[in-house]
């Protein structure tokens, strides 16, 4: 663990905010506990290590939100080791936040949204998955680097800074976002896409970092239950706001959350259901977008198909 | 490509900067710390045809580019992209 390195920066970021004079305002880290219980809690051990040292540091940070989605209590009611990591550990370091929760992004929203009501002009707010693993080697190393992406909107004015892991090629996400998320944004929001992919090439990355007055444009506006990511970029690029791109290590989902050729079609028909919304809302006040919206939305569907059959070769 | 060197006090690092140019006449790295001025930290050509520039830097998070034969461009090999004052695409590095 790198524990030293961590107090290292830590230090290093109140002298500059010491010696630049500004008024400074905190981060809040807020941490999506993940929805099914690893039997193993070493990967969890460790990310909660890192956010006692954040605790540890209340100049800085705000005391650490943990959203906990309620069917994830249910589902361990009787298992003795949840109930002691979650009093022993989570408690804690974090403050819990008890949701009923669609899909992650509405554990996303529940999180920020508490945490943006805590927060003030300044602040920034840092999600950081908790379904990776972290227990291993390069999980280390990624816990000594995530802190880079609030520090990036902190001290360079950036509104929003995407972590971005680096996979292999065959990396089942990364198939799903090239073959597919890109295909259907290129589709839908050309200009944009192009944007977006000059930055990132994980359009739906759960590692980021957003500053307050950004995010509460964002928790204003429609929040989607799924591939929120792809909509705060799109957002970003539309109202030409601040964007950074960091590379945040080489983690990966923990087995529980890897992907199926079905799970990668409910991804693809979820990415397409927000795109189209997006798109409507957007051009609904035009004249005849009725039209245009008929063409796009016969187009999106030849995309989505061959999307899903490169996947289906890809993924069985 | 850049890597960093612990070896220096006062919130100063040494910081390598390597960039693949071997066809250039001259190369130069700027960025927020320099003030985008081209002419304050030339690179020098490697035997391998690679440039390198070994400068100190402060702790925290910069922005940057190489210029190339006097054309602003991007590290192949940057931890990060973002964009500068005047909206061009740059890289980022943490130093610490």
């Amino acid at each position: 663990m790198k524990t030293p390195t961590v107090r290292r920066k830590a230090s290093a970021l109140r002298k500059r905010r010491a010696s630049s004079g500004a008024s400074a305002g905190k981060i809040h880290p807020v941490v999506i506990y993940p929805f099914r219980q690893s039997e193993s809690y070493e990967d969890l051990r460790q990310l909660y290590a890192m956010v006692a040292r954040l605790t540890d540091n209340p100049e800085i940070y705000a005391r650490p939100i943990t959203v906990v989605d309620r069917k994830t209590y249910y589902a361990n009611a009787k298992n003795k080791h949840f109930a002691d990591f979650r009093k022993n550990t989570v408690e804690v370091t974090s403050d819990i936040l008890d949701a009923w929760c669609v899909d992650t992004c509405q554990m996303w929203y529940s999180g920020l949204g508490m945490a943006y009501e805590r927060g003030g002009p300044n602040d920034v707010y840092w999600l950081i998955p908790g379904d990776f693993n972290y227990g291993s080697m390069v999980g280390h190393e990624v816990l000594s680097q995530l802190h880079d992406l609030p520090e990036i909107c902190v001290e360079l004015q950036q509104d929003v800074c995407i972590g971005e892991i680096a996979t292999d090629h065959n990396n089942p996400k990364q198939i799903i976002d090239t073959y597919g998320t890109f295909a259907l944004l290129y589709h839908w929001f050309p200009n944009q896409a192009r944007e977006i992919r000059e930055y990132t090439e994980r359009p739906r990355s759960e590692f980021f970092a957003m500053r307050h007055a950004f995010l509460g444009e964002m928790l204003n506006r429609r929040w989607y239950a799924y591939e929120q990511t792809v909509v705060t970029l799109l957002y970003a690029v539309f109202d030409k706001k601040h964007i950074s791109r960091f590379l945040v290590g080489h983690v990966s989902d923990l087995p529980e959350g890897r992907e199926s050729v079905s799970s990668a079609m409910q991804q693809l028909d979820r990415t397409e259901r927000v795109l189209k919304t997006l798109w409507r809302e957007r051009n609904q006040s035009l004249p005849d977008w009725t039209k245009h919206y008929r063409v796009l939305e016969s187009q999106s569907d030849q995309v989505r198909r061959t999307a899903m059959t490169i996947l289906e070769n890809l993924l069985s | 490509m850049s890597y960093r060197n612990k070896n220096n006090a006062h919130n100063m690092r040494s910081v390598n900067f390597v960039c693949d140019a071997p066809q250039a006449q001259s190369v130069a790295l700027v960025g927020d710390f320099n003030n985008w001025n081209a002419h304050s930290h030339p690179m020098k050509k490697q035997a391998d045809g690679a440039w390198l520039l070994r400068p100190e830097l402060k702790h925290g998070h910069h922005r940057y580019a190489y210029l190339v034969d006097g054309v602003m461009t991007l590290d192949p090999r940057a931890m990060g992209v973002t964009r500068n004052d005047k909206n061009e695409r740059v890289a980022l590095i943490a130093v610490s």
